[in-house]
C-alpha cells in the first residue's frame, strides 16, 4: 500500500486552535501539535492501533456525551476537545486510583524508578491518597521470564503492551495473558521461557517496572547514568541505539527510535551483546606470538613488530576487511595496502569479487529502496536471504508492512524462512541456485519460458509462475530484499545480472517506493565498497588502477606461497569465508598474520602473529553506510577499555612507520577526506549526518554516481542444481546468534548456537535418523557432527547446517553434496 | 392481550423438527422475503419498530440499514450467548422452535446480503446447541441453506459456534473476538461491527429473540407488527421471570403491559404472600426498582422513565426476606468474575467492590465505607471500555441509594457481632492466661 | 499437577490465583509452534481438530472447538494436548492457553470428567442455591472423576435452584433429592429424569390454552 498522504485538519484543544494531520490519534496530535499532554499507559503508536484498555487518556469532546479515550480517537476537522475540565480530572484520578490499588510501593527499589511512566502519571494526574484499605496482593518476585527478562507481577498494570508486542509486532506469540478479570496475568506457555530474537523490546515497552532486564537489574539508577547515542554495528541493520553509561561502562542499550532505520526496536543481540565490551576474554592489549603463544606486549613492541613484518612482506601482503570496519578505517587500510605496501590484494566481500560494472549497477542510487519502503510497498520479494538472521530488525519491518499496510510478501529462498507464514507465496530453490531462480523469475516476468530455469534452480516451476503472477499483479512499488549470497561464489556475476534483469522487468529503476535493497554479509559492507575496499575498485567505486586479488584468491595465493602476509581487519576467515579448508591452509602457510580483533576467535588464536585490540562499537568514532545508503555516524560513548587504542590512528601509524604517513591527525579529518573523494558523497559532513544519518542516494550529489551498464543482460544458462542421488544437497545459514559478541556476553551465551543438522522428515526416515540424534555430515573426507533436527518445513533432498560458529561450521564441508548418517 | 407470536405452538411436540415446522407454515415468510427487494425488506424491518431484544434495545431495521453495500463479505451473527443473570428466553426459543430463528436469520442475511453467518451459542447450552445443530443440518438438507436457496440468487451458509463460558462474550464485540478464536475481550468502538465486525467485514449482530421475531414481521407486515405494543416499543416480548415468585418462567407479553400484571398475575408473585423488596426489570445489570414501581408499564420508555432499563427482558424478583448485602455480594462477585480484565476501572472496580462487601459481611466495615463504595461505582460509570463495568456499578449504586438504611443496619449488626465474638475469644484467651499464671 | 482437586479461587483470595507465582523454567526451550514433524498427535484428536478447521476456516476461529477436542481427549486441557493442538493448528501453545484460561468451561487441571455446575447466581441463590451446592459437594465427597463447582447464571433461573450435570440441566432440586442425584452422578446415570429442563413445558398459560 502506498504511503498515506497527510492532510491537515484544525481542531481546538483546551481553547487553542491546533493543526494536525487527519487521522492522527488525538493523544499524539495534542502532544505534538498542541503541546498538551494526555496521559497514556496502554497506547504506543509503534505497537499498532490503540486498544483503549487502560482508560488513562479519557477526555471530553464536545458533541459526544461519553468521555472518549484520547489515544484512540482520530482527530477530525472542527473537533473541540477538553483535557482539563473537572470531569476529565475526576476520570484521571479515578483510573489512577484503580491502578494503584494493586501496585506495590516499590519505587525506591524498582529499576524503573526515575524513568517510570506510572510514577510520572501518578505525580502529574493522580489524586493523592488511595482509599483502598484491603491489603495489597503479594507474589513471589521478581521471577525469571527468561534468562534475560525478569517479571514482577505485583507491579504489572495489565496495560497489554508486552503481549500485544509479542503477538502483533514480533509475532512470536509466546507471551500471552492467561485467566481474565483481575486475575489476568502475563505469562508464557507452561513455564517455558520467553526466548525469541526480539524479546528484549518488552523491557522498554513496559510502562512500569514489571518487566526488567536481568543483566541490568540494580546496576544503576536513572540519575547516575548518561545516555550516549550511537549505532549498533553488530549487523547490517545498523539500528540506532543509546548507550546507558556509567563510569565509562555500558550498562544498557536502549533503542533510539528511527523510523528510517529500526522503527524503534532492537534485537536481543543488539540489546544485550554490549556485555561483550566488558568481559575479561576481550582483547584489550596488543599481543605478540612468542613460542607459539600469544602474549601481551606494549604497543611500541606490537607496532614495531607489525611494521617490520609488513615492510618485509611488502606487496606480498593481502588484507581481509570485516564488516565492522568503519569507512575511515577502510580508507586508511587502502592507504596502507595500496599506497604504502604496493599491494592491491584487499577485499571486504567474502564471496569473491564482483565485476565493478555490475557492482555499480546494483548500487545505482535510482535503484535503491529504503527501509520504510519495506513497510509501504505493494510487494516485497525476499530473495536468497533470511532477514531475522541476516539483518534482524528488518524482519519486524516486513511483518509490520504485511499486518498494517497490506504489503504482499513473497519469498524465494533455499531454507524455510521465519516469514513464510506471513507470505502470500514462498518458493524454495536448491542452495546456491539463487542465480538460476532469479533468472527463472525474470524469464517468467518477461513472458519467456521459465520451467527449465526453475528446474535448474531445483525449484518447482509452478512456484516461479505463482511468484511472477503475484509480482505482476501487485502494483508498481516492489522492493527486492536480496542477500549478498546471490552475488557470491563462482556464479556471482551471473547472479547479479539475473537480479538486475529482474529489477528491469519490474521497472524498479527510478521507481519511487520500490527498488533493490541488499542485505550484505557485513555491517558496513556497503560503505567499505563505496570507499574502495575492494580488489577492483578505487574510492568512490572508481576503476582500480591495478586490479588485485579477491578474498578467495588471497587465500589461494597465501596457500600457494604467492602472498606471505595477511592483515585480518575485524575478520576471521575461518568463520566468515566460505571455505574453512582453504583458509586453514592459507593461514598455516602465511608467515605473518596481523589481526585486529576483539576476541580470540579461531584464526586469531591459532594463526595471528600480532594482535591489535579492536575497539568496540561503543568506543569507536567514524562513519558507516546502511544498506539503504544512509550514511550514519558512530560516536564514542565510553573510554576505550584497557589499553585499546583508536584503530584509525593505529592504521595511520603503521603506514607512517613503513614510510608513508597518511597525515591523518583526527578521525574527522579522515571522514572529511572521504566526503571529498567519493563524488556521490560530495557536500556531506559529520554535522549533516548528525544523529539520524542521511541517505546519500537521495541527495543531489548522487547524480555523480559512476555510470553503470543497463539491463537487460544476456544470461548464460545456469548449471543445473546438483541432483542428490542418495546424498543430500548442502545448504548453510548463519544464525542471528552466531557472533563472537553473543558468545562472549554472559547473558546471551545461552543462545550461542551449536551445530544442528536440519533434515526433512522424508530424508530422516530414509536415512533412519531420529530427531535429536547425533549425526555426521561428510564430504570429501571432511565431516561435521551435530544433532539431527527434523523440520516439517525442510525441503526434501537438502540438509542445512550453520556457518560462522567456532566448532563444526558448515564451511568445513565442501558442497554441493554431502553424506548424512547417524554417528 | 394479543395472540402469541414467538411462542405460538411452542410446546407442540416435534416443533423443533423441520417437518412439523413446515406443516405449521414454516419458511413461508422466507420465500416471501426472498421475493422482495433488499431495500424494501430493510424498510419493512425498520417500519415494524422492532427493537433489539439482547439488551440495548437498538432498532433492528436501523442497524441493518447501517451495513454498507458492496462486494465485501458480510455476516449476520446471532447472539445466543444469553448469559445475563435472570435471562433464559432465548434458550426456550432455540430448544423448542429453532427453525423460527433460522428462518429469521436467513431473512436478515438476505436483507444485508450476508452469505456467511454464525450463531454463537453459550457453551453451557449443550442440549440446545445439539438441537440447533440438527435443525441447521435439516435446513441445509431441505435447501433453505446453501447455494441459491429457493430458486433465488441468494446463497447462504450458517454455522453454529459454541462458546465456552464467559459472560462477556454476550457483549457483541467480545462475541466477535471469541468467534474469531480469541480471548473474548470487547473491542474499541468505533469502528462498529456494522462497518468492521467479524474478520473485519460488515456484521449485523442480533439477539435470538430479535431474529426469531422477523418471520412474524414479514407475516403481519410492518404495520401489523407495529400495531402491537406501545409507541417506540412495538411487538411482543418474552419476559423471563425468576427469583422469589410462585411460577417462574418465560411469558410472551405485549410491550406496555403493567409490571404488576407480569409479576403477580403471570408469575404468581412471591410465595406466602410476602412483599417485594426490589426487582430487576431487565436482568441483573439494570438498576433495581422497588414495590413502588410495580405499576410501571413494561416497555422500553416507561422502564427508562422509572430509572432503569428493559435490558434483556428478565425480571428478577427479590422478596422482603432477602438481604440486600447478600444481593450486592452476589452481584459484585458475578461481575468481578466476568470482567474480562481489559480496562482498568472495571477490572479493579469490580474487585474492589467485592472486597468492600466482604468487609460489610465480616463486620469490619464502617458506614463511611458505604460512601466509598458508592463513590467507586461512580468512578466506574462512563469510564470503561464496554458497559460491563457500568452493569455492576448501576445496580449496586441503585441498591445503595435505595436501601442505604438496610446497608447501614447490617454494617452495624455485623460489627457488633464481630466485636462480641472478639470479646468472647479475648475472654477465653484470658481465662487460659490466668490458667497458666495460676 | 499434584494438587488436582485444588479449587480455582478467582477472587476470594487473591494470593491463590494459579500461575501468578509461576516463573519460567530456564531449562526449557521456548514454546514456539510445535513442529508437525516431531509432534505426535492421536488420530482422533487430529481428526476432530481438522474437522473444526474445515468448519471454521478463517483465522483462529477453530481454537475453541480444538480446545474442546483436547479436553475430550485428555479429560482436561493438558499441556501435552495443547501442544498437539497447537501443532495441528500451526500456532503457538501459548496462543491456545491464553484462550483456554479465559473461559470457564476449560479445565486447566485434571479435575474430573464428570462435570457438575451448580448455579449460584442471583435467582438461584434466592431459591437456596448455596445450600444446594454445599449439600451436593458434601454428598459427593471425594468421588473420583467428578468435578463440581459453583457457576454463574446458567440461563435456567426458571428451575432454580438448578445444576448442569454433564450439560444436562436439572431443577428445581430439593435438598431431599441430593443423595439420589449424587448417586446418579457418580454412576453416570441419567440425572433426575423427572426434573430435566428439556422436558419442561412453557410456563406461559397462553401456550397451554392452544
Ligand atoms: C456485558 C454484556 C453482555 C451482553 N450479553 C448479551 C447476551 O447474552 N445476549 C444478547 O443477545 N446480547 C447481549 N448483550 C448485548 C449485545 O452487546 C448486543 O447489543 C446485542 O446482542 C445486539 O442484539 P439486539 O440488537 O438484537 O439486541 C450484552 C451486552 C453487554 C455489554
Ligand atoms: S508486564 Fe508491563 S507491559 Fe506487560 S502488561 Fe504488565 S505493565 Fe504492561
Ligand atoms: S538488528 Fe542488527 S543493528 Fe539492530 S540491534 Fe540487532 S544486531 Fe544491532
Ligand atoms: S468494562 Fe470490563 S468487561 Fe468491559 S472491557 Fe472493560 S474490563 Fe472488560
Ligand atoms: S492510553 Fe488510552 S486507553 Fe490506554
Ligand atoms: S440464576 Fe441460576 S440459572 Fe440463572
Amino acid at each position: 500500500m502506498p504511503r498515506p498522504v497527510e492532510k491537515l485538519v484544525s481542531l481546538t484543544i483546551n481553547g487553542n486552535e491546533v493543526q494536525a494531520p487527519a487521522g492522527m490519534m488525538l493523544a499524539d496530535a495534542a502532544l505534538k501539535y498542541g503541546d498538551v499532554e494526555i496521559p497514556v499507559f496502554c497506547y504506543d503508536a509503534k505497537i499498532g492501533p490503540p486498544v483503549g484498555a487502560c482508560r488513562m487518556c479519557l477526555v471530553e469532546i464536545e458533541g459526544i456525551p461519553k468521555m472518549q479515550a484520547g489515544c484512540s480517537v482520530a482527530v477530525t476537522d472542527g473537533m473541540v476537545v477538553h483535557t482539563d475540565t473537572p470531569t476529565v480530572k475526576a476520570a484521571q484520578e479515578a483510573v489512577l486510583e484503580f491502578i494503584l490499588i494493586n501496585h506495590p510501593l516499590d519505587c525506591p527499589v524498582c529499576d524503573k524508578g526515575g524513568e517510570c511512566p506510572l510514577q510520572d502519571n501518578a505525580f502529574g494526574w493522580g489524586g493523592g491518597l488511595s482509599r483502598f484499605i484491603e491489603p495489597k496482593r503479594h507474589f513471589e518476585k521478581p521471577l525469571a521470564l527468561s534468562p534475560l527478562i525478569a517479571i514482577d507481577r505485583e507491579r504489572c498494570i495489565l496495560c497489554y503492551r508486552c503481549v500485544r508486542y509479542s503477538q502483533e509486532v514480533a509475532e512470536d506469540f509466546q507471551l500471552v495473558l492467561e485467566e481474565r478479570g483481575a486475575d489476568t496475568f502475563v505469562t508464557t506457555f507452561d513455564g517455558h521461557p520467553y526466548v525469541a530474537p526480539f524479546s528484549g523490546n518488552i523491557i522498554e515497552l513496559c510502562p512500569v517496572g514489571a518487566l526488567t532486564s536481568r543483566p541490568y537489574r540494580f546496576r544503576a539508577r536513572p540519575w547516575d547514568i548518561e545516555q550516549a547515542g550511537s549505532v549498533c554495528t553488530l549487523c547490517p541493520a545498523q539500528c540506532n541505539v543509546s548507550f546507558s553509561v556509567r563510569d565509562e561502562r555500558v550498562l544498557r542499550v536502549l533503542g533510539r527510535d528511527h523510523e528510517g532505520v529500526d522503527d524503534g526496536w532492537l534485537c536481543d543481540k543488539g540489546r544485550f551483546a554490549y556485555q561483550a565490551i566488558h568481559v575479561d576474554q576481550r582483547i584489550t592489549a596488543p599481543m605478540l606470538r612468542d613460542g607459539g603463544q600469544l602474549r601481551p606486549v606494549t604497543w611500541e613492541i606490537a607496532i614495531e613488530a607489525a611494521a617490520n613484518l609488513l615492510s618485509h612482506a611488502g606487496a606480498n601482503t593481502g588484507a581481509l576487511v570485516g564488516g565492522e570496519t568503519t569507512n575511515e578505517e577502510g580508507v586508511l587500510l587502502t592507504h596502507l595496502m595500496r599506497e604504502t605496501l604496493g599491494s592491491h590484494d584487499l577485499d571486504s566481500r567474502p564471496g569473491g569479487a564482483l565485476e565493478l560494472e555490475l557492482l555499480r549497477a546494483l548500487n545505482a542510487p535510482t535503484l535503491q529502496a529504503s527501509v520504510p519502503d519495506l513497510q509501504y510497498a505493494h510487494a516485497v520479494l525476499v530473495l536468497d536471504c533470511e532477514p531475522v538472521d541476516d539483518a534482524p530488525i528488518l524482519d519486524l519491518r516486513l511483518r509490520k508492512g504485511v499486518r498494517h499496510h497490506g504489503v504482499k510478501l513473497l519469498i524465494g529462498s533455499s531454507r524455510p524462512s521465519a516469514l513464510d507464514e506471513r507470505a502470500a507465496h514462498s518458493a524454495r530453490f536448491a542452495p546456491g541456485c539463487g542465480e538460476a531462480f532469479a533468472a527463472a523469475l525474470g524469464a517468467e516476468l518477461a513472458g519467456q519460458p521459465s520451467a527449465s530455469l526453475a528446474e535448474a534452480a531445483g525449484a518447482d516451476p509452478a512456484d516461479v509462475v505463482a511468484l511472477a503472477t503475484e509480482l505482476r499483479e501487485a502494483g508498481e512499488e516492489v522492493v527486492i530484499l536480496w542477500g549478498e549470497r546471490l552475488t557470491a561464489g563462482p556464479r556471482r556475476n551471473e547472479g547479479a545480472r539475473a537480479l538486475l534483469n529482474l529489477a528491469q522487468e519490474l521497472g524498479l529503476d527510478g521507481q519511487d517506493g520500490g527498488g533493490l535493497l541488499e542485505i550484505p554479509s557485513g555491517t558496513n559492507s556497503r560503505g567499505l565498497r563505496e570507499v574502495g575496499v575492494l580488489p577492483n575498485a578505487s574510492i568512490g567505486l572508481g576503476d582500480a588502477a591495478t586490479v588485485g586479488r579477491d578474498s578467495e584468491q588471497i587465500g589461494e595465493a597465501l596457500a600457494a606461497g604467492d602472498l606471505s602476509a595477511v592483515i585480518l581487519l575485524h575478520s576471521d576467515p575461518l568463520l566468515d569465508q566460505p571455505s574453512s579448508a582453504l583458509w586453514q591452509r592459507a593461514l598455516g602457510k602465511a608467515s605473518a598474520v596481523i589481526a585486529h580483533a576483539a576476541f580470540l576467535t579461531p584464526a586469531v588464536l591459532e594463526h595471528a602473529n600480532v594482535v591489535f585490540p579492536a575497539e568496540s562499537y561503543a568506543e569507536k568514532e567514524g562513519t558507516v553506510v546502511h544498506p539503504d545508503s544512509r550514511v550514519q555516524r558512530l560516536r564514542r560513548s565510553i573510554a576505550r577499555q584497557g589499553e585499546t587504542r583508536a584503530e584509525w590512528a593505529l592504521l595511520a601509524e603503521l603506514a607512517a612507520r613503513i614510510g608513508n604517513d597518511p597525515k591523518a591527525l583526527t578521525c574527522s579529518m579522515v571522514s572529511a577526506r572521504i566526503f571529498e573523494q567519493v563524488p556521490f558523497y560530495a557536500g556531506l559532513s559529520l554535522d549533516l549526518i548528525g544523529g539520524v544519518g542521511i541517505r546519500w542516494s537521495e541527495r543531489e550529489a548522487a547524480a555523480s554516481f559512476p555510470a553503470a551498464p543497463a539491463a537487460p543482460f544476456t544470461l548464460d544458462p545456469p548449471p543445473a542444481a546438483a541432483s542428490p542421488n542418495g546424498l543430500l544437497r548442502l545448504g548453510s545459514f548463519r544464525s542471528i546468534w552466531a557472533s563472537p559478541d553473543v558468545e562472549a556476553s554472559p547473558a546471551l551465551a545461552f543462545l550461542h548456537p551449536r551445530q544442528r543438522v536440519e533434515l526433512s522428515p522424508a530424508d530422516a526416515e530414509r536415512l533412519g535418523i531420529a530427531h535429536g540424534e547425533n549425526v555426521t555430515v561428510a564430504s570429501n573426507g571432511d565431516s561435521v557432527t551435530g544433532l539431527a533436527h527434523i523440520r516439517a518445513a525442510a525441503p526434501d533432498g537438502t540438509v542445512f547446517l550453520q556457518t560462522s560458529i567456532p566448532e563444526g561450521s558448515a564451511a568445513l564441508l565442501e558442497g554441493p553434496l554431502v553424506e548424512v548418517k547417524r554417528s | 392481550m394479543t395472540d402469541t407470536l414467538l411462542f405460538k405452538g411452542i410446546d407442540e411436540p416435534g416443533l423443533n423438527t423441520i417437518d412439523v415446522y413446515l406443516a405449521r407454515g414454516g419458511y413461508e415468510q422466507l420465500g416471501r422475503a426472498l421475493k422482495m427487494e433488499r431495500e424494501d425488506l430493510i424498510t419493512e424491518l425498520s417500519g415494524s419498530g422492532l427493537r433489539g431484544r439482547g439488551g440495548a434495545g437498538f432498532p433492528m431495521g436501523k442497524k441493518a440499514s447501517f451495513i454498507p453495500k458492496g462486494d465485501m463479505q458480510k455476516y449476520v451473527v446471532c447472539n445466543a450467548d444469553e448469559s445475563e443473570p435472570g435471562t433464559f428466553k432465548d434458550r426456550e426459543l432455540i430448544q423448542k422452535n429453532p427453525h423460527q430463528l433460522i428462518e429469521g436469520l436467513i431473512i436478515a442475511a438476505y436483507a444485508i446480503d450476508a452469505t456467511i453467518n454464525y450463531i454463537y451459542i453459550r457453551g453451557e447450552y449443550d442440549q440446545q446447541a445439539d438441537i440447533l445443530d440438527a435443525s441447521i443440518a435439516e435446513a441445509r438438507e431441505r435447501g433453505f441453506l446453501g447455494e441459491k436457496i429457493l430458486g433465488s440468487d441468494f446463497s447462504v451458509q450458517l454455522e453454529l459456534s459454541r462458546g465456552a463460558g464467559a459472560y462477556i462474550c454476550g457483549e457483541e464485540t467480545g462475541l466477535l473476538d471469541s468467534l474469531e478464536g480469541k480471548r473474548g475481550n470487547p473491542r474499541l468502538k468505533p469502528p462498529f461491527p456494522a462497518n468492521e465486525g467479524l474478520f473485519n467485514g460488515p456484521t449485523l449482530i442480533n439477539n435470538v429473540e430479535t431474529l426469531s421475531a422477523i418471520p412474524s414481521i414479514i407475516k403481519l407486515g410492518a404495520e401489523g407488527y407495529a400495531a402491537i405494543g406501545v409507541k417506540d416499543s412495538s411487538g411482543t416480548k418474552l419476559v423471563s421471570i425468576s427469583g422469589n415468585v410462585e411460577r417462574p418462567g418465560n411469558y410472551e407479553i405485549e410491550l406496555g403491559t403493567s409490571s404488576r400484571e407480569l409479576i403477580y398475575d403471570l408469575a404468581g408473585g412471591p410465595v406466602d404472600g410476602r412483599a417485594i423488596k426490589c426487582w430487576f426489570p431487565g436482568g441483573s445489570s439494570t438498576p433495581v426498582l422497588t414495590a413502588d414501581d410495580l405499576d410501571v408499564g413494561y416497555d422500553y420508555d416507561s422502564i427508562a422513565a422509572a430509572g432503569s432499563m428493559l435490558g434483556s427482558g428478565a425480571i428478577i424478583v427479590v422478596d422482603e426476606t432477602q438481604s440486600v448485602v447478600e444481593l450486592a455480594y452476589k452481584l459484585a462477585k458475578f461481575y468481578a468474575h466476568e470482567s474480562c480484565g481489559k480496562c482498568t476501572p472495571c477490572r479493579e472496580g469490580t474487585r474492589w467492590t467485592v472486597h468492600m462487601v466482604e468487609r460489610i459481611k465480616d463486620g469490619t466495615a464502617t458506614p463511611m465505607d458505604l460512601d466509598i463504595m458508592a463513590a467507586v461505582q461512580e468512578q466506574i460509570i462512563g469510564h470503561c471500555l464496554c458497559v460491563l463495568g457500568d452493569a455492576m456499578a448501576m445496580p449496586i449504586g441503585s441498591l445503595i441509594a435505595k436501601f442505604r438504611d438496610e446497608f447501614e443496619a447490617e454494617i452495624e449488626d455485623n460489627r457488633n457481632e464481630r466485636e462480641r465474638k472478639l470479646a468472647e475469644e479475648f475472654a477465653a484467651a484470658e481465662v487460659e492466661i490466668e490458667g497458666i499464671s495460676a | 499437577m499434584a494438587d488436582a482437586q485444588r479449587h480455582v479461587a478467582r477472587f476470594t483470595n487473591d494470593s491463590r490465583i494459579p500461575g501468578w507465582d509461576r516463573a519460567a523454567d530456564l531449562t526449557k526451550e521456548p514454546a514456539v509452534v510445535p513442529d508437525a514433524a516431531t509432534t505426535e498427535v492421536p488420530a482422533e484428536l487430529r481428526a476432530a481438530i481438522e474437522d473444526a478447521v474445515r468448519r471454521f476456516p478463517v483465522g483462529d476461529s477453530a481454537f475453541i472447538p480444538a480446545l474442546y477436542a483436547v479436553q475430550e481427549q485428555y479429560g482436561w486441557c493438558s499441556p501435552e494436548g495443547i501442544e498437539q493442538a497447537a501443532s495441528v493448528l500451526g500456532r503457538t501453545p501459548a496462543a491456545l492457553t491464553a484462550v483456554a484460561t479465559f473461559y470457564d468451561m476449560f479445565r486447566m487441571e485434571p479435575l474430573g470428567r464428570k462435570t457438575v455446575y451448580v448455579c449460584t447466581n442471583i435467582s438461584c441463590s434466592l431459591c437456596g442455591a448455596d445450600e444446594l451446592l454445599e449439600a451436593l459437594e458434601a454428598e459427593l465427597g471425594e468421588a473420583p472423576d467428578v468435578h463440581i463447582r459453583g457457576f454463574e447464571c446458567l440461563g435456567a433461573c426458571d428451575i432454580a435452584p438448578m445444576a448442569s450435570v454433564n450439560g444436562i440441566y436439572v431443577g428445581p432440586i430439593g435438598l431431599d433429592q441430593v443423595p439420589e442425584l449424587a448417586r446418579q452422578i457418580v454412576a453416570g446415570d441419567d440425572p433426575l429424569p423427572a426434573k430435566q429442563l428439556i422436558k419442561r413445558p412453557c410456563a406461559d398459560p397462553k401456550v397451554a390454552e392452544k
